[in-house]
């Protein structure tokens, strides 16, 4: 050894190739102590008001199902800040509200994807999605379950839950459940190809997910966004991380836009259950949540949802909040609006089944499992929805708390 | 980073994703910290376990000065010289596990080095002076500059560019030393 670049190299492959504890191990270690230790020593505040948006709409399936909801939150996250007269909130959501179906086509780092939405009859949700993308990957729901093609792999993943989608089609409650949109900024002007009067809205906003920002271009006749792009930093730099030069509204589609073919030979591997980990934090506080001593997990998961939606029926907010701990991040007016709907014929009056825990995982916190509950609805109609429930053992308690659906529901009748 | 700085922010509000995301994002950079600096890498996850828990005792009246990175990183080395520091007194350094076996070395670099390298400086390291050792690893591993190091120490510049640089000479020194032998 020569020199002190020299020993500097030496070190640097050295400090490389040192050996360290895996990640799962380190994170059940280290984590629920962690947040724990944060849950005990602070004091109260006010909770962000940010949504968390992947338990409403929910899923990852590879990079390509990702674009499809960046796509999602890009386009309708900023309307709540679109203030200035000319374009009121009220002119998005009626320029919006008649459309049943959008087509959106984009690009990504390494290809482009073509997205297909279709809402139900009532526009109350998505029921069919089909994203492509040009490396042959899709991704698409059908009868209840999702599947992702990896032609690479020549496999399906599946699961059994409608993970893409929209759980609010385009209006209000969409519209205010994704107010997140900070530095807003409107630009004016034409666009010189066309002499189309157009609008350009800027916006970032960081959340757990890491630092975004998106350049939204609406057009000033139909109000419409009609391009966007996206970037994984504050200050758009760089290449965009999804650009969605094509935005088309339907007022509906044909079903065969959403039929998908893929080669009979492909491998079908079930995706695990999983939640995000962004989200494990929030579900250990210990105040949070019910005992599960002395129950079984099928018990204990009963109990607690039952008891959740018994609060969601008696428009029970904190009671809501505490089985449900995700929820403490949203508005008690957006919640109110989004989960207990007072004034809508599809609010839940009944719990009619709460059936056998299905699908089960593991989270850095404990066992986290699947469970169907079949709900009667005002207007006669039932609705199954996969619940996921965390159990966990802080300290020497064993207590469980609701993560959230898993996938969007779905009327059965 | 104005990311770390709204994580903090978020994070003194009590927001608990936050505080997830910022274990999530030094974790692997901390484990290499902690693992170059302690003598019985038993310790490793103790001393991530310590400085995070320490962290989140903080909510709500943490104050970020310079990188959080760098703060991490600076803490990770006090808990790894407060252990090694005890295991000297207690002369309990278990040794067998202070050097990484040969199944412990995975990936490309172990092509790069040789088992026999790799512990000959695992050992050459170990013989270095906490100060010198501390500031190698800070500067290379979590690249802290040394303006940032001198800080977090409350020493001068020069005192945190010595440091390295001795360091690295006696590191030479000790593995020219065995080679000439």
């Amino acid at each position: 050894m020569t020199d002190r670049k020299d020993a500097k190299r030496m070190v640097e492959s050295y400090l490389e190739s040192l050996w360290t504890p895996g990640a799962d191990q380190v994170d059940a270690k280290i984590l629920p102590d962690t947040l724990a230790a944060m849950h005990k020593a602070k004091q109260p505040t006010a909770l962000s008001s940010r949504l968390t948006w992947r338990t409403l709409m929910t899923s990852r399936t590879g990079r390509l199902t990702a674009a499809t909801l960046v796509v999602g939150v890009a386009l309708f996250a900023v309307f709540d800040s679109f203030t200035q007269p000319a374009w009121a909130l009220a002119d998005a959501i009626e320029a919006l509200k008649d459309y049943r179906a959008v087509h959106v086509v984009g690009a990504f780092p390494g290809g482009t994807a073509e997205i297909w939405i279709r809402a139900n009859e009532d526009k109350t949700h998505s029921t069919d999605v089909v994203v492509r993308g040009s490396h042959g990957a899709i991704t698409w729901t059908k009868d209840g379950s999702t599947y992702h093609y990896e032609p690479a792999q020549n496999t399906v993943y599946f699961e059994h839950a409608p993970t893409i989608g929209m759980a609010q089609w385009l209006g209000p409650e969409l519209l205010e459940m994704l107010s997140t949109a900070e530095n807003t900024k409107i630009v004016r002007g034409k666009d010189p190809a066309t002499g189309r009067r157009r609008v350009m809205l800027t916006c970032s906003l960081i959340d757990v997910h890491g630092a975004q920002s998106w350049v939204i271009e609406f057009d000033a006749a139909s109000k419409l966004p009609i391009a966007m792009k996206q970037w994984p930093n504050l200050d758009r730099s760089g290449p965009p991380s999804f650009d969605a030069f094509k935005i088309i509204y339907y007022e509906d589609l044909p079903d065969s836009v959403f039929d998908v073919h893929i080669p009979a030979q492909a491998r079908y591997v079930e995706k695990p259950l999983e939640i995000p980990a962004e989200t494990v934090g929030t579900l250990s506080n210990p105040q949070d949540g019910i005992s599960a001593e002395g129950l079984t997990q099928q018990e204990a998961a009963e109990k607690i949802l039952r008891m959740t939606y018994q609060a969601i029926m008696d428009q029970d907010l904190d009671r809501f909040k505490s089985l449900c701990p995700l929820c403490r991040n949203w508005g008690d007016e957006f919640l109110g609006r989004i989960i207990f709907k007072p004034d809508k014929d599809d609010r839940i009056v009944e719990v009619l089944e709460i059936g056998p825990i299905g699908k089960t995982g593991h989270s850095p916190l404990g066992t986290i499992a699947a469970i169907p509950a079949v709900v009667r609805l005002k207007n006669g109609n039932k609705a199954e929805q996969q619940m996921i429930v965390q159990f966990r053992r802080l300290g020497d308690t064993a207590s469980c708390v609701v993560h959230g659906p898993y996938g969007l529901p779905r009327e059965i009748e | 980073m104005i990311e770390d700085r709204f994580l903090v922010w978020r994070f003194n509000r009590g927001d608990a994703a936050a505080l997830c995301r910022i274990y999530e994002k030094y974790r692997d950079g901390l484990l290499k910290v902690a693992a170059a600096l302690l003598n019985d890498r038993s310790g490793i996850e103790d001393v991530l376990h310590d400085v995070f828990v320490g962290f989140a005792q903080t909510v709500g009246r943490f104050e970020l000065h310079g990188s959080l990175k760098g703060y991490l990183s600076i803490c990770v080395a006090n808990r790894a010289r407060d252990r090694n520091r005890m295991a000297r007194r207690q002369n309990t350094a278990n040794w067998d596990n202070a050097l990484p076996q040969p199944a412990d070395l995975a990936g490309p670099q172990q092509v790069a080095m040789s088992h026999e390298l790799v512990a000959r400086l695992d050992a050459a390291i170990a013989e270095l002076p906490d100060e010198q050792r501390e500031a190698i690893v800070l500067h290379v591993q979590s690249k802290m500059p040394f303006r940032e190091i001198a800080r977090l120490r409350e020493i001068s510049i020069n005192t945190a560019m010595s440091r390295y640089r001795y360091g690295l000479d006696k590191l030479r020194s000790i593995l020219n030393g065995e080679l000439e032998s």
